[in-house]
């Protein structure tokens, strides 16, 4: 479906220094550097999988992006998507692809919704039927009716964001890239986008490229994920797999009838456990303990808390992807394996 | 002198940032200068043919090189006094982010100005002085004297200076009825069209006849290129030199009054709003 | 090129909505553009209340050169509008991701998006101009004369295009070409007035290095004072084939060097 070898794209900064002199000087002459963006990525997507692309900021995912949906020419490498290459035959290609940035729309700005779907249906040549029965689905996953009528400058963010899903895939497109689909959204509304594009995944068997900053949205949609940090691949594979590998810390939240038993909790003593596999805090109501499942087993652990202090509620979570990530973004963990 | 100090520490930074801004949108500036000199030399090949074609060397009191200096002076004055006001305050009441002024200890309308500032060095060294030493070498060359006088040069500053300011105040008021209109943008060009019009950008005003002519010269849009020029060309002496240099001022305040009047009733308005 | 078409009016369709919307804007622009050039044309009747002719040329002659050059120029403005803010703003923020991710030609999605009506203050003056001066100066357009003008409007509203389309290509590598533009375009201005009043190297570069002569005084010229059509319009078809063709090759290689914006 997505063969993507090798892919680079460099970019020719213009470097400024600052202040009153420095803006003087790049009158002059200007200095410029190379800065890879994309630094040979390689991987291959199934059809109908979704897939969480994700990576700090400028870690190069939208660059990435930009190359597959065929905006960007890459540098070099090559990148085969539904047996075309995007930045060649890109008119033909874009016809089989649906983008969505969350930053921007594509909608029409001061008219009502519906008038850009027509404009849209037009674009990409939809029969009368197919776009009828497309408008439905849509409606039904996305529930676009109560504001279809409205002008999309009136339209609150969560609502922009339905109707900019539904019109990039009222052409039925066989791969769908969301860019950060969920940002500046309340939790009630990123549920919503969340099941809906679950839906339309099942429905169409869409395969789905999805980047985000919302772990959330990786824990509930994504099977498999690919993680990038300065242009180079650090991590691909399952979700399941990485919980795993590199989630071996668990949580245990403890309220404790007196708070000051906390220091009777001395479980690094008894079990011989280092600063890293080991980490107590003090919160507002409740005590978070972590700790590295694979030195102590959790029901000892459990036993020996019961046996020090006297506890009103315990709770064991699991691994936060979270906080996996932020490892590996750190790069404590050596994902070499993995990749 | 403190306070002065202090004025000088607070808005000096606003012209610092008014000079790198224009640094840093040099192309979009060069672009304008460049289309406004390209307008000049049409000008100066249609008066070359209008002089031609009458034979004789003066049109209505203007020699062909009165003609070229009130040509090539007016656009660049244009430039001097050129502000950005009413879209600065425009945008800023439209998105709101005009409270972000409002909540820094200094004058709302002094910060642009001084930011302005900046940009209006910049625009005397780079536009101003080459221009202007063209002009008067161009003079020499075809009078064979010096026809250049500082003092003439020293008022014509003070009467740009007073120009600036009105043609500040002025944007500034047409910035705060942004609350009504919609098209900032139209309505910019609109204002820029009238102004060309009666200030005569286009037109010198001594062409028109009698009535209209003392009409337009008492609005305060002859106040802004106008006077100026013809204070460095040495058409307005003595007396009426002194009249018009008054009449510049007396619009000043009347505009630099409304401003205020106006940003007080947007202040009210902006807190009923709530932003 | 029905699609073409049959796309060309959704979209006119849609931008129509869109004025209606903003009935006073509409107003504004075309005024503001009507009010400038009323103001030139005042200009052009004082200065001949002095004089009975410019470098040869009669007060309505000049009139009819002038208005002629509002066709072209007005034509492209109101189809072409949205170049300019290729030029100032779509490039450099990024925006112009959205034309590539559709599957229509980018530049004509680009130019089919924005219906400028402001361009209505400067048609209406030059078609007032021109029928106005032809009926002051007794002229009987026949068959031939008739195939010039068609032709020349609509290949000199291409000379119009092409120049914009260059210099607005150029955002692709400079992020912001505004300034370019506005010089390129402001340069139409020489060609109001009869070339002949121009020394040689203006001349020059308004024939042949930024045609815009070919927008209106040498068609205009033609239908004053007689010549070759055939030639006149040869000409104009030519040199705004190749300028065309020129520009094309710079949009497409500034398409692949488009760097987008960070997210």
């Amino acid at each position: 479906m997505i063969e993507v070898k090798n892919l680079k794209k460099e970019f020719q900064k213009t470097i400024k220094d600052p202040g009153l002199s420095g803006a003087i000087k790049s009158l002059v002459h200007k200095k410029t550097e190379t800065v890879k963006a994309v630094d040979g990525l390689t991987m291959h997507v199934d059809e109908g999988e979704i897939l969480g692309f994700i990576g700090p900021n400028g870690a190069g995912k939208s660059t990435a992006i930009k190359m597959l949906t065929g905006i960007l020419t890459p540098t070099s490498g090559t990148l085969e998507i539904n047996g075309q290459i995007p930045y060649k035959n890109r008119k033909e290609y874009v016809k089989e692809i649906g983008v969505v940035f969350g930053q921007r729309t594509q909608l029409w700005w001061d008219l009502p919704l519906v008038e850009t779907y027509s404009v849209l249906k037009e674009i990409y040549c939809i029969e009368e039927k197919k776009f009828r029965e497309r408008m439905e689905f849509l409606n039904e996953v996305l529930d676009l009716q109560e504001f279809i009528k409205s002008p999309v400058r009136t339209l609150s963010l969560g609502q922009r964001m339905r109707a900019d899903i539904a019109a990039s895939m009222l052409h039925s497109p066989k791969v769908l890239f969301l860019d950060e689909p969920t940002i500046g959204l309340d939790v009630v509304v990123k549920d919503n986008i969340r099941k809906a594009i679950s839906k339309i995944n099942k429905n169409d068997k869409t395969t789905i490229i999805l980047t985000t900053h919302d772990l959330n949205d990786i824990e509930t949609l994504c099977e498999r994920i690919v993680m990038i940090d300065k242009g180079k691949m650090v991590y691909d594979g399952s979700l399941y797999h990485m919980k795993e590998t590199y989630g071996k810390m668990r949580e245990v939240i403890i309220a404790l009838n007196n708070p000051d038993e906390i220091k009777n909790i001395k479980p690094d003593k008894k079990f011989g456990l280092n600063a890293d596999d080991y980490e107590i805090e003090k919160k507002a109501n409740s005590v978070s303990m972590k700790f590295n499942s694979a030195k102590v087993e959790i029901p000892d652990m459990l036993n020996y808390i019961l046996a020090s202090v006297n506890v009103k509620d315990i709770t064991v979570k699991d691994a936060d992807i979270e906080e996996i990530i932020k490892k590996i973004y750190k790069s404590e963990v050596n994902p070499g394996e993995a990749v | 002198m403190k306070q002065f100090k202090s004025i000088k520490r607070t808005y000096g930074a606003f012209v610092n940032a008014g000079i790198q801004d224009f640094i840093a949108y040099k192309a979009s500036f060069f672009g304008f200068f460049i289309g406004e000199i390209f307008m000049c030399f049409v000008m100066y090949f249609i008066w070359k043919a209008v002089y031609a074609s009458t034979g004789r060397t003066d049109f209505m009191g203007f020699s062909m090189i009165d003609m070229m200096v009130y040509v090539f002076l007016t656009h660049i004055s244009g430039f001097l006094i050129q502000t950005d006001a009413t879209f600065s305050i425009a945008s800023e009441i439209k998105d709101g982010s005009i409270i972000m002024r409002m909540i820094k200890p200094v004058n709302v309308d002094l910060s642009i100005l001084f930011f302005e500032f900046g940009s209006k060095i910049m625009i005397i060294t780079c536009v101003f002085v080459p221009v202007m030493v063209g002009l008067e070498i161009y003079r020499y060359i075809t009078l064979g004297y010096v026809a250049f006088k500082l003092v003439r040069l020293i008022l014509f500053m003070i009467s740009i200076s007073i120009s600036y300011l009105l043609s500040f105040y002025l944007n500034l008021i047409f910035g705060y009825l942004a609350f009504y209109l919609l098209n900032i943008w139209g309505f910019g060009v609109l204002k820029e069209e009238l102004i060309k019009f009666f200030s005569g950008a286009v037109i010198p005003i001594a062409f028109f006849p009698g009535v209209v002519r003392k009409v337009f010269s008492f609005l305060p849009f002859a106040s802004l290129t106008y006077t100026p020029v013809m204070i460095y060309m040495e058409k307005y002496n003595g007396m009426k030199l002194i009249f018009n240099l008054s009449l510049q001022i007396v619009w000043l305040l009347v505009f630099i009054g409304l401003s205020r009047g106006l940003w007080k009733w947007a202040e009210k308005r902006l807190a009923v709003q709530g932003g | 090129m029905i699609r073409f078409l049959k796309l060309y009016r959704v979209f006119v369709a849609q931008f129509i909505k869109n004025l209606m919307e903003y009935r006073i804007d509409f107003l504004t622009g075309a005024t503001s553009f009507l009010i400038g050039q009323v103001t030139n044309i005042l200009f052009i009747t004082i200065i001949f209340n002095q004089i009975p002719s410019l470098a040869g040329w009669k007060y309505y002659e000049i009139m009819f050169i002038y208005g002629y050059s509002l066709l072209p120029k007005g034509i492209d403005h109101l189809l072409t509008d949205n170049l300019w803010n290729v030029a100032y703003f779509i490039v450099r923020k990024g925006d112009f991701d959205k034309y590539l991710t559709r599957p229509i030609n980018p530049l004509m999605h680009v130019i089919m998006e924005k219906f400028q009506f402001d361009a209505l203050g400067e048609l209406i003056t030059g078609i007032i101009l021109v029928i106005y001066s032809s009926i002051k100066l007794k002229l009987t357009p026949g068959f031939g004369e008739v195939a010039v003008i068609l032709i020349t409007i609509v290949f000199g509203t291409l000379i119009f295009t092409s120049v914009k389309i260059a210099c607005c290509a150029i955002a692709f590598w400079i992020k912001r070409s505004g300034s370019i533009l506005q010089i390129f375009y402001m340069s139409s201005d020489f060609a109001r007035y009869p070339i002949t009043i121009y020394n040689k190297g203006v001349r020059f570069i308004i024939s042949y290095v930024i045609p815009f002569a070919f927008t209106s005084f040498y068609p205009a010229a033609y239908l004053l004072r007689g010549g070759n059509g055939i030639l006149c319009a040869g000409k104009t078809m030519l040199i705004s084939t190749v300028i065309f063709g020129i520009s094309i090759i710079i949009w497409n290689r500034g398409i692949s060097a488009y760097e987008s914006a960070g997210s």
